[in-house]
C-alpha cells in the first residue's frame, strides 16, 4: 500500500481515490464506441469508404481512369476531385479551431494556412489523401476498386528535411501558401520573433557565463486504439455523424458550414472515444465530408475509419531547438534565448500552436524574471507526415531544451541545477523561488535521492563491469489554469433532480479516457453537498447528441475535469433556492426562514429535525427541478502551478540500452479532483514519456520519402514489460481562482519526462545525447564506441 | 507455456431469434440435426456457450477474421480492432479457454471450438470487478480510455488459468503482448493481482 495524497482542505467527495464511474461499464465491454455504433448487425446497408492513398511523396494527379474499378460488384459510388459537389468545397485547413471552441469558417485560426482541399489532386507525403474515394459493400472490394484505378501521375520533386526545406531552390509543398516552405507570421502566432525583452546579445557579451545547447525532438504518433472514424447516414435532408470526434459541437459546426447546411439539420452523436492524446485535435477532417457526400449519393448509410497504417496521419511535432543561456557567477540568468524550426510536415495544421502560442504560455509563467529574452520560431513545409498535436502540444519540445541548457549551466557553473532553477525560474506574480516549484523539486528530491546519488557526470560506480547509473530531472509550469481556457466561451451544464433525489447530469464532453466524467460527479455530489445525496445518485449523460445535449465542453488541455466542475458550484446554488421556494410553498413557511442541511429543510436558528427534502419534492407535481448554467471560465489571473519529473536510470555502456530504474512524477494540482484519475494520468504519462525518450519513432526512407513502420510491430510501443517503477505525486500548493481552483495536468505528465532521463543519461555516462528516441546506437555513438 | 483446454464442453444450444435472419434459418436447420454433425457449406462455432451457425459464402467468407465474425455479424462489439495484427491485444478472446487475438484467427479456424468473448463473462467475475474497481493509492485505475480493457480482462483470465498466483514479473511478462495507450499498466498488474488473491490464489497484490 502507497501513501495517499493529503488534501490541503478536506472534502466529501472531490480528490478522492475510488473507482471510475465507468469502470464497470468498460471492463464489462458494454461501453459503446463509434466502432461498435456502426457494425453491420445495427446498419445492414452499411457502406464502407476507402480513400486512395498517394504512393508519392510529391505528386499530381494528372487523370483518373475508373472503368475498371466502376465495374467491379459491390463498388457503389466513386467520387473524385472533378465531381462538383467536391470540387466546389472551399479551402480548409485542418486547424480551422484552437481545439477548445467553436469557430465559424471565417473565424477559423490560422485562415493564413488554408492549405487543404477535400480530395486534392496534388499530394504532399506518401500515404496522404489523394482525390479519389470509393464506397463499396465492403472495405475488401473498396480497397480491390482503389487498386483498379488508372492513375496517371505526375511525379513531383520533394524535400524531407526541414533545414533543406529552406534553402533557396528546394521544391515547395505549399507554394499557394509560401514560396520558401517557411510559414509567414500569422495574427495568432505573431512574428517570427514572436518574443523579444531588453537587449539579449548585449546580456550575453556582459554574461560571466554562457552556455549553449541543442535538442531533437522527434515525430511520435499520438497511437490512439480507437481509430478515427465516422458513420453518415442522411435522413431526407438532415445528415447524422456518429463519430469518435472529441468535440461534437465543433465537428457539427465544420460539416454544416463546409456543406452549406443548417446547423439544425446537421447531428453529430459521440459516444465514449478510445484514447485522444491530441490525435484529432481539430474539429473536422475531411473524411466527414467525403464521408457524407457519399452518404448522399448511395442513399446508404457509410462508413470510413482508418486502419492502423492510415492512424499515422499526424504526429508530434519535430522540432530542432536552439537554447543559450547568460549568467552571472552566482546562478542569475540574465539573457535567455530559444530558436525553434518546426518540421511541419505536408500541412501547417496547428503548427503555430506548437511552435509560438504554447512557448509564448509557458515563457509568460516560467520566464518572467530573466531581463532579456529572446523566442523565435519557424514552421517548415517537408513532404513528411503532417506534425502537429500531440498531448504537451510545443511544451514537450520547449522543455527537452529548457532544461538541457539549464543542466549545461549548472555543470558550467559547478551548481546544483535544482538551485540554478529555484533562483531563476517562475511567474511574475509571485516573488521568487516559486513556491509550487520549490515544492515540486523538494519533493521530488527527497524521494529520489537526489542528495545521495549525485556524483560527478559519468564518474559513479560501475555495475556488473559496464553499467552506469545517473538521475535526472526536469521542470514546467503547468498551462491549464482557468484564465488560460478563456478561448472557450461558454462552459455549459445542467442538473436535473428528480423526486427521489437522484440527479441527471448533463456536463457534456466527450470521455476519451481521462476520467473527467468522474470528475463530473464527484463535483456534482460536492456541489449538491447541502442534499445528503452521494455521487451513486448522481446519472452523468454518457454519450454527446448535439441535438440533445448542451454544448460539449472539448475533451482537450485536461481541463474538462474542473471547468464543468465550477459551474456546477453555480448551478447547484441556483437548484438550492428554487427546493427552497417549493418547500416554503409546501411548508407554508417564507423561504428566507428556510434552509437545506444534508438532506433536510429545517428552519434557521431552529434545532428541530427539519423534513427529508425529497418528501417535500414527492408533494409537488413531480416535475424534475431542472437549472442550467452556462458561464465563462473564471479570467482572474492566478499565475500557474508546476510539474517535475525526476529519472533514475541504468546505461549499459557495452550495449547501449538505457533502462529506466525509477521515475518520479509531480503535480501541483492547486486542488486534486479526483485522485485516483489523476494519478492514472500520472503513471499513463510516464509510460508514453519512456516511448518518447527511449524506442518511439517513425522512420522514413530518405531516397523515396516512404515512412517504414506505419504499423505496431516496428513502431514500438511500450507494453507492460517496459513499465518502470512509478511514484506518482500530488501536491496542492498553488491556488488557481474560483471553488475548487484546479488545473489540468493530464498533457502536461508527460512533458519534462524524455528530458528527465537524457539529464539521468548524461549523469550516467557523462556524455550527452541531445536527440530523442535514445537508441542503444545513439548511446555507443555518443560513447564513441561506433 | 501453451496450456491445454480444461473448459468442459457444454451441451450446445441453438440460439434463436436474436441472430441475424439468415442465420436464425441455418441455426433451425442445424435443430434438426445433430449439432455435432457439420453441414456442408457451414460452419459452427460455440460462442459464448451458444451454437451459432454460419453459412460461408453468405455469412462469411474463407478469408474472415474471427473477430470480425464475432462484431459485425453477432453483434459482440466488447472485442475491439485497433492494429489487426497481432500486435495490440485489443481483440483478445479465448478460444477453448486460452487467448488468442481474434484478428489473426480465421474464423474457419474456430469452427467447433469454444469460443468466450468478454459478453460472456459475468459481471460479478473477479478479474472484471478488480480492473473496474482498481483504485489503490499509488497504482492509478487499471481503467481509462477503456478501448483495450476487455482484451486485456480476457488475457487475464486466461493467464490466471494457467498460473492461479502469478508474481508481478509473470503479470509484466504474461500480458506484455498487449497494449493500453492511456498506460495504466501499474493499475492493471494491481488488479490481475488483486484478482488473482480474490480468486483464491495466493501471492497477490504488493
Amino acid at each position: 500500500m502507497k501513501a495517499p495524497f493529503k488534501q490541503r482542505r478536506e472534502r466529501k467527495f472531490i480528490g478522492g481515490y475510488r473507482p471510475r464511474i465507468d469502470g464497470l461499464e468498460k471492463a464489462t465491454g458494454r461501453a459503446l464506441y463509434a466502432d461498435d455504433v456502426s457494425v453491420r448487425r445495427r446498419f445492414p446497408d452499411l457502406l464502407h469508404a476507402k480513400i486512395l492513398r498517394s504512393p508519392y511523396a510529391h505528386a499530381r494527379i494528372k487523370d483518373v481512369d475508373a472503368t475498371e474499378a466502376e465495374k467491379l460488384p459491390g463498388v457503389k459510388a466513386i467520387l473524385t476531385f472533378r465531381d462538383p459537389e467536391v470540387a466546389r468545397l472551399r479551402p480548409t485547413s485542418a486547424g480551422w479551431t484552437d481545439g477548445v471552441d467553436t469557430v465559424s469558417y471565417e473565424r477559423m485560426m490560422w485562415k493564413k494556412f488554408r492549405d487543404r482541399r477535400v480530395l486534392d489532386d496534388t499530394v504532399r507525403w506518401v500515404g496522404d489523401e489523394a482525390g479519389v474515394v470509393v464506397a463499396a459493400e465492403s472495405e475488401a472490394i473498396a480497397e480491390e476498386a482503389l487498386r483498379r484505378l488508372k492513375i496517371d501521375w505526375e511525379v513531383l520533386p520533394f524535400v524531407l528535411d526541414p533545414l533543406e526545406a529552406m534553402k533557396p531552390g528546394a521544391p515547395a509543398v505549399h507554394p499557394e501558401v509560401t514560396a520558401t516552405n517557411v510559414l509567414s507570421p500569422d495574427p495568432v502566432g505573431g512574428e517570427n520573433v514572436f518574443l523579444a525583452k531588453g537587449d539579449v546579445e548585449r546580456a550575453f557579451a556582459e554574461a560571466d557565463v554562457v552556455v549553449e545547447g541543442t535538442s531533437t525532438y522527434h515525430n511520435a504518433n499520438q497511437g490512439s486504439l480507437d481509430h478515427w472514424c465516422c458513420t453518415a447516414k442522411w435522413d431526407r435532408d438532415g445528415l447524422t455523424i456518429w463519430s469518435n470526434t472529441y468535440e461534437a459541437d465543433q465537428t457539427r459546426m465544420h460539416v454544416s458550414q463546409m456543406l452549406d447546411l443548417p446547423i439544425d439539420k446537421v447531428r453529430v452523436v459521440c459516444h465514449y472515444v478510445g484514447g485522444q492524446f491530441g490525435r484529432n485535435d481539430t474539429g473536422e477532417q475531411p473524411f466527414y465530408l467525403f464521408t457524407a457526400l457519399l452518404a448522399k449519393r448511395t442513399g446508404r448509410p457509410v462508413k470510413f475509419r482508418h486502419t492502423r497504417r492510415e492512424a499515422f496521419h499526424d504526429s508530434r511535432q519535430p522540432a530542432i531547438y536552439t537554447g543559450k543561456l547568460g549568467a552571472r557567477k552566482d546562478g542569475t540568468i540574465t539573457a535567455a534565448s530559444f530558436k525553434a524550426v518546426g518540421n511541419i510536415g505536408a500541412y501547417a495544421d496547428h503548427s503555430m500552436f506548437a511552435l509560438k502560442f504554447a512557448p509564448a504560455e509557458a515563457a509568460e509563467v516560467c520566464f518572467a524574471h530573466i531581463p532579456n529574452l529572446r523566442m523565435e520560431a519557424y514552421g517548415v513545409y517537408t513532404n513528411k507526415l503532417p506534425a502537429c498535436m500531440m498531448r504537451g502540444v510545443g511544451n514537450s519540445q520547449l522543455n527537452l531544451v529548457l532544461a538541457h541548457v539549464v543542466d549545461l549551466l549548472a555543470e558550467k557553473l559547478g551548481m546544483d541545477p535544482m538551485e540554478v532553477v529555484r533562483k531563476n525560474f517562475g511567474h511574475q506574480w509571485e516573488t521568487l523561488p516559486d513556491k509550487s516549484l520549490s515544492a515540486v523539486l523538494e519533493e521530488g528530491a527527497r524521494r529520489i535521492g537526489w542528495q545521495e546519488k549525485r556524483h560527478p557526470p559519468g564518474a559513479g560506480p560501475v555495475l556488473e563491469g559496464t553499467k552506469r547509473r545517473g538521475v535526472g530531472f526536469s521542470f514546467h509550469p503547468g498551462w491549464h489554469a482557468a484564465w488560460q481556457e478563456m478561448r472557450r466561451g461558454q462552459i455549459q451544464v445542467s442538473l436535473r433532480l428528480n423526486p427521489d433525489g437522484t440527479v441527471l447530469l448533463d456536463a457534456p464532453t466527450v470521455e476519451t479516457g481521462p476520467g473527467s466524467n468522474t470528475c463530473n460527479v464527484l463535483g456534482c455530489a460536492e456541489a449538491l453537498g447541502f442534499l445528503g445525496i452521494r455521487p451513486e445518485d448522481v446519472h452523468w449523460i454518457a454519450s454527446v447528441d448535439t441535438e440533445r445535449s448542451l454544448k460539449d465542453t472539448v475533451q482537450t488541455d485536461s481541463a474538462v475535469s474542473f471547468l464543468q466542475s465550477e459551474v456546477m458550484a453555480e448551478a447547484a446554488l441556483e437548484l438550492k433556492a428554487k427546493i427552497l421556494a417549493l418547500a416554503a410553498e409546501k411548508m407554508g413557511a417564507n423561504e428566507q426562514e428556510l434552509d437545506i442541511v444534508s438532506g433536510r429543510i429545517v428552519r434557521r436558528g431552529s434545532s428541530e429535525a427539519g423534513t427529508d427534502f425529497r418528501k417535500i419534492l414527492w408533494q409537488g407535481d413531480l416535475v424534475p427541478i431542472a437549472v442550467v448554467a452556462s458561464r465563462k471560465p473564471i479570467a482572474e489571473k492566478t499565475g500557474v502551478p508546476y510539474l517535475g519529473a525526476f529519472a533514475e536510470v541504468e546505461v549499459d555502456t557495452a550495449t547501449g540500452r538505457t533502462d529506466v530504474l525509477k521515475l518520479i512524477i509531480l503535480n501541483d494540482c492547486g486542488t486534486v479532483m479526483y485522485a485516483s484519475g489523476a494519478e492514472a494520468q500520472q503513471l499513463g504519462g510516464q509510460v508514453a514519456g519512456v516511448g518518447e525518450s527511449l524506442y518511439e519513432e517513425i522512420v522514413y526512407d530518405r531516397a523515396t520519402g516512404v515512412p517504414l513502420n506505419f504499423n505496431w510491430v516496428d513502431y514500438k510501443i511500450p507494453t507492460m514489460a517496459d513499465m518502470p517503477d512509478i511514484e506518482p505525486v500530488l501536491l496542492e500548493v498553488w491556488r488557481g481562482a474560483g471553488e475548487y481552483g484546479a488545473c489540468g495536468i493530464g498533457e502536461s505528465v508527460l512533458t519534462c519526462t524524455p528530458r528527465a532521463i537524457l539529464n539521468a543519461i548524461h549523469h550516467a555516462i557523462g556524455v550527452r545525447i541531445d536527440e530523442i528516441p535514445v537508441t542503444p546506437q545513439k548511446v555507443l555513438a555518443a560513447l564513441g564506441a561506433l | 507455456m501453451p496450456r491445454k483446454s480444461k473448459a468442459r464442453p457444454k451441451p450446445a444450444r441453438v440460439r434463436s431469434g436474436t441472430t441475424a435472419r439468415p442465420l436464425a434459418r441455418s441455426a433451425a436447420r442445424l435443430a434438426g440435426r445433430s449439432a455435432a454433425r457439420p453441414l456442408a457449406g457451414t460452419v459452427t462455432l460455440r460462442v459464448n456457450g451458444l451454437a451459432q451457425v454460419f453459412e460461408v459464402g453468405r455469412d462469411l467468407e474463407t478469408s474472415t477474421t474471427l473477430a470480425w465474425l464475432l462484431r459485425e455479424r453477432l453483434g459482440l462489439t466488447g472485442l475491439k480492432m485497433s492494429c489487426g495484427e497481432g500486435a495490440c491485444g485489443a481483440c483478445t478472446v479465448l478460444l477453448d479457454g486460452k487467448p488468442v487475438f481474434s484478428c489473426m484467427t480465421l474464423a474457419v479456424e474456430a469452427a467447433g471450438h469454444e469460443v468466450e468473448t468478454i459478453e460472456g463473462v459475468s459481471e460479478d467475475d473477479p478479474v472484471v470487478q478488480a480492473f473496474a474497481g482498481q483504485c489503490e493509492p499509488g497504482y492509478g485505475t487499471a481503467v481509462q480510455c477503456g478501448f483495450c480493457t476487455p482484451g486485456y480482462v480476457m488475457a487475464a483470465r486466461g493467464l490466471l488459468a494457467e498460473n492461479p498466483r502469478p508474481t508481478l514479473e509473470e503479470v509484466k511478462e504474461g500480458l506484455s503482448g498487449h497494449v493500453c495507450r492511456c498506460g495504466c499498466y501499474a493499475g492493471i498488474a494491481q488488479a490481475v493481482l488483486h484478482a488473482s488473491e480474490k480468486r483464491g490464489g495466493r501471492g497477490g497484490a504488493r
